[in-house]
């Protein structure tokens, strides 16, 4: 092992700590996503060579770095089988910074660590649209600056907060600049080439299946589902019904969607006031887009209604989507039902439930018309001891028969579902409706928040010459038989605040504003796009915009802003003239030109007062001390009034003798 | 490749030197003297910083773009913080210098900074004397908010003569590393190469007569004739207490003995001898006499110094040896 020789580009201990610092933060936002051996790999390099720098050894030798090197980029490249795109790519810098690191001997070796530091905070967020973790990065970056700026320093560093505080500054100074360059570098239209996608991670949402207790577990997600601001009055709240999967197969236990196609006709006739509303979609992973029910225009061109009136595209919405659509919340139906539809509609499983169809044959019997057997379910719901609840019991294969006859306590989906069921029974055609219902008022941007807790299912029922008609079975449980913490449909108000948010206002007020923070991030900076800077320029007065029009007004706000910075610093580097201080030191200087001894201009304070100690010695002890009291007050960091009034007084008696 | 790159620095100089003419001192640095390029790290951040855009959109990530946006803004405001960091320091730096053949010429650069900013790691470059292009020194400091900072460059010098740099450098890569702020002051910085002080002929008869210590205790019959530094060996009572007790550096009183009679180094009385081995015996001659108390003089073929006694009177001495036989500049 070799003693490191003294050298003034050699690294210290200290520049190596704190470059490996930076270099961890950076790596922990991808530890999740790079194996544990070589998370252990570079933890163990840093260590031993920081171990090393701290006893001042040398790194070490090129052999053990080779064989090092070598193995762990091997088996890295066996594991991977690649080192294409962001994940396999980012693991492979990650580990070459670690072996940087592990042979760092002088500066030129840490410039490298930084420059892939930078670059694996960038990696991170190129999959990620969290305020946090950009927050975090950048904040990583101005860390691995002021380790920079103390690695550049070959004179004694200066003290770390002074550091500290000087990249910020530069930090801050760009930020004008960043936000030129962000609104005016020129964007594509899409990506420049095809870049691999990696898989998704599962998100919380609606599925294309219900079975009792699915929705349950949304109730209890805070989990955005979509915002939505209304142009105009909101619909009333027992209309805000958020379509989403309509579902038709029921095996006597889980309703299923079947393939729906694309609607041919467009049959609904509006009864009511259309809603224009631009919805933003969070996303997740399917293709339905949660429109008011039922939509009617929309400005999405691959977007389409579906035969059972589901607004449909066909991609995956795997990243967030906003779209403008037009609603009625109230319409008919013209055309006849199919007898396709009719006969998917009213099938049911047939050993499945028959206490359920025995109670349907009843009450149909009793109610020959249609919607009269369709309130006196209604009315079965009102007046039995029915419970809406969180928890339900759990259900078998009969799951209907179970929740009507013995359970009785179930969440809107059993409802839903057991409407279905004793429609169908008696030969009403009966669809089952997933989606979100309500959504919390933000006043503090105007935009409605559906949450995932805001998930429901009702049911839609054929009734002869109105075509289908939406009922909500849920609201017909008394609100007096809700178990404590619920409010769902029967209350229309907020779920987003929680049970905490309704005693204590604030709490939610809190959660509402956080939330308009967060859209607003999503409007103004992630769905910053293409259409937005022609928007903005439009409004700027540049109307269509092409690149070189973009190019022009990007040069002209980063002219714009270096005038401004270089008028910033140099106004940064004159000495404030306001100062009393300075002002009695020139004065002093003032008098001791008139007194025949003029400070050079190439003389500080101190070295002045020594030559005036040699020519005038009778001015010498005066002039020195008054010269030694302005530097301490002028450059010693802290100022004390007092001090600086004495020095000011002391100055203005100061009255030199000509020689 | 090294031979490539110093032919471009050595263009630029020209240009530069073309550019702005020659300086007087002190020079303080203004706006349209600085140029700034980046370093070679500067140089991989910039492609490490295309990368991040072409990533960003290709990606179509708006926070990759922020990120790549931002540290671009970073580099560009770091760029008017390296050229900032010398813009406006005062140099100034006594221009002529006496030293040795064989040791080095000090000179001593005054960086002042009168402004509301600390310069740091200012580097202080003297390269390229016209006679050794090869030999750079150079020394960093850092000033701080309105004071100074005195920079001493040993260049070391070979042969007895005139050794003469065209100009001097400053340079900064400060705050990050990313970019070089550098100026060139085109003021002519010369260096008084005298010979080696080498010999070991006594010092002429007549001197020895006027060196006899004995009256030049008696002060009152001597004239104050300047400070010099302390060097061990001088009797503590020439101590110059009064600068010392200011804070000063350590200095002695030097007295002229107005009533000794001057000692003469001649040339003509080291005849037999070539004449490099005359000049250095002379040299050494003059570092012995200005040690003593009486006045001294130099007799040269072409010049005389009449007697006198200090530093300017020695370096006055030392320069005509330096000058011997030399082509005036």
């Amino acid at each position: 092992m070799k003693l490191a020789a003294p050298s003034a580009t050699r690294v210290t201990y200290d520049q190596l700590r704190w470059m490996s610092v930076c270099l961890a933060l950076a790596l922990a936002v991808h530890a999740a996503s790079l194996p544990i051996w070589l998370l252990a790999t570079i933890a163990a390099a840093i260590a031993i060579r920081l171990a090393l720098s701290a006893r001042g050894y040398a790194p070490p030798s090129r052999a053990i770095r080779a064989v090092v090197s070598v193995a762990s980029i091997g088996i890295l490249f066996l594991q991977l089988r690649t080192f294409n795109g962001v994940a396999a790519g980012s693991a492979l810098l990650s580990l070459v910074a670690g072996l940087k690191l592990f042979e760092t001997d002088s500066r030129r070796d840490l410039y490298v660590v930084a420059l892939i530091i930078y670059f694996l905070s960038l990696a991170a967020l190129l999959r990620s649209e969290s305020f946090w973790l950009l927050t975090y990065l950048l904040a990583v970056s101005w860390l691995t600056s002021v380790t920079l700026l103390r690695l550049t320093q070959s004179t004694q560093p200066s003290p770390w907060r002074r550091s500290a505080r000087y990249a910020g500054r530069i930090s801050a100074q760009a930020l004008p600049l960043a936000l030129v360059l962000w609104l005016f570098f020129p964007r594509f239209d899409g990506p420049l080439w095809h870049v691999p996608s990696d898989g998704h991670s599962a998100e919380t949402g609606l599925s294309d299946t219900m079975s009792p207790g699915d929705i349950t577990d949304l109730a209890l997600s805070d989990d955005i589902a979509f915002r939505v601001h209304f142009d105009g009055p909101p619909p009333p709240a027992r209309e805000r019904y958020w379509r989403g999967p309509v579902l038709h197969d029921f095996d006597g236990r889980s309703w299923r969607r079947t393939i729906a196609v694309r609607s041919q006709a467009h049959d609904l006739v509006p009864t009511g006031p259309a809603y224009r509303y631009l919805l933003s979609l969070e996303p997740h992973q399917h293709n339905w887009i949660f429109a008011l029910d039922w939509p009617d225009r929309w400005d999405l061109a691959d977007a389409y209604l579906t035969n059972d009136d589901m607004l449909v595209r066909p991609a995956l919405l795997s990243h967030p989507l906003d779209v403008n659509v037009s609603s009625h919340t109230r319409v008919q139906s013209t055309e006849p039902l199919s007898d396709a539809m009719r006969r998917r509609d009213t099938r049911l499983p047939a050993e499945r439930n028959p206490r359920t169809r025995q109670l349907a044959l009843e009450l149909r019997r009793t109610h020959p018309d249609a919607l009269a057997y369709v309130d006196a379910v209604l009315d079965l719901f009102r007046r039995q001891p029915f419970f809406y609840t969180l928890e339900p019991p759990p259900l078998g294969l009969n799951s209907v028969d179970e929740f009507l006859f013995d359970t009785k306590r179930g969440f809107c989906g059993h409802y839903a579902s057991a409407f279905a069921t004793l429609m169908r029974a008696a030969g009403i055609p009966a669809r089952v409706v997933t989606g979100y219902y309500g959504g919390t008022y933000n006043r503090f941007a105007d935009y409605w928040i559906v949450s995932q807790s805001d998930a429901h299912a009702w049911d839609e029922v054929w009734i002869e010459g109105r075509g289908w008609m939406r009922v909500d079975p849920t609201s017909a449980v008394s609100p007096g038989r809700v178990e404590s913490g619920l409010e769902g449909p029967l209350a229309a108000g907020s779920h987003l605040a929680g049970r905490w948010g309704q005693r204590f206002s604030w709490i939610s007020d809190a959660r509402l504003q956080l939330d308009a923070l967060r859209q607003l991030w999503r409007e103004r900076i992630l769905r910053y796009d293409l259409k937005s800077q022609d928007r903005l320029l439009t409004d700027l007065g540049i109307p269509q915009p092409d690149g070189q029009k973009i190019a022009m007004v990007m040069g002209a706000g980063l002219a714009l802003v270096f005038i401004w910075l270089t008028w910033h610093i140099r106004r940064e580097q004159r000495p404030d003239p306001k100062d009393p201080v300075v002002r009695a030191y020139r004065s002093l200087c003032r008098k001791l030109a008139a007194a025949g001894v003029p400070r050079r201009p190439s003389e500080g304070a101190e070295s002045f007062a020594a030559r005036v100690g040699v020519e005038r010695p009778d001015l010498g002890d005066n002039v020195g001390m008054l010269c030694r009291r302005y530097s301490r007050l002028r450059y010693g960091g802290h100022r004390r009034t007092a001090q600086e009034r004495w020095f000011v007084a002391r100055v203005r008696a100061f009255r030199p003798r000509r020689t | 490749m090294r031979s490539l790159r110093e032919l471009a620095t050595a263009r630029i100089r020209a240009w530069s030197a073309r550019r702005h003419g020659a300086d007087a001192l002190p020079v303080k640095i203004e706006r349209r003297r600085i140029y700034i390029l980046p370093t070679r790290f500067g140089l991989m951040l910039t492609a490490l910083l295309v990368a991040m855009l072409v990533a960003g959109l290709n990606y179509s990530s708006n926070l990759g773009l922020v990120f790549a946006f931002f540290m671009v803004s970073t580099v560009l405001v770091a760029m008017h913080h390296c050229h900032r960091n010398l813009l406006g320091l005062t140099v100034d730096v006594k221009a002529e210098v006496d030293a040795f053949a064989g040791s080095d010429a000090a000179f001593y650069f005054m960086l002042r900074n009168e402004s509301a900013v600390d310069r740091c790691d200012v580097e202080v470059r003297l390269g390229t004397a016209t006679d050794s292009p090869r030999m750079i020194v150079q020394a960093t400091r850092s000033v701080a908010i309105g004071s100074y900072e005195e920079v001493m460059l040993a260049a070391p010098v070979t042969n007895r003569g005139v050794s003469r740099w065209n100009q001097f450098e400053l340079r900064t890569t400060y705050p990050f590393g990313w970019f070089r702020a550098w100026t060139y002051v085109h003021a002519p910085l010369t260096a008084y190469v005298a010979p080696s002080p080498r010999g070991n002929r006594p010092l002429p008869p007549a001197a020895a007569v006027a060196g006899d210590s004995a009256r030049s205790d008696s002060r009152g019959e001597e004239d104050f004739a300047g400070l010099r530094s302390y060097a061990p060996g001088i009797p503590l009572k020439h101590m110059a207490w009064k600068t010392l007790a200011r804070g000063g550096e350590a200095a002695v009183r030097v007295y002229t003995d107005p009533a000794a009679r001057p000692e003469w180094l001649e040339w003509s009385s080291l005849h037999g001898l070539d004449t490099e081995t005359r000049l250095s015996q002379l040299c050494r001659w003059i570092t012995a006499s200005e040690t003593g108390h009486a006045p001294y003089g130099l007799r040269m073929p072409q010049i005389d110094v009449p007697p006198g006694r200090g530093p300017a009177h020695r370096s006055r001495c030392l320069r005509a040896l330096a000058c011997h036989g030399m082509p005036r500049p």
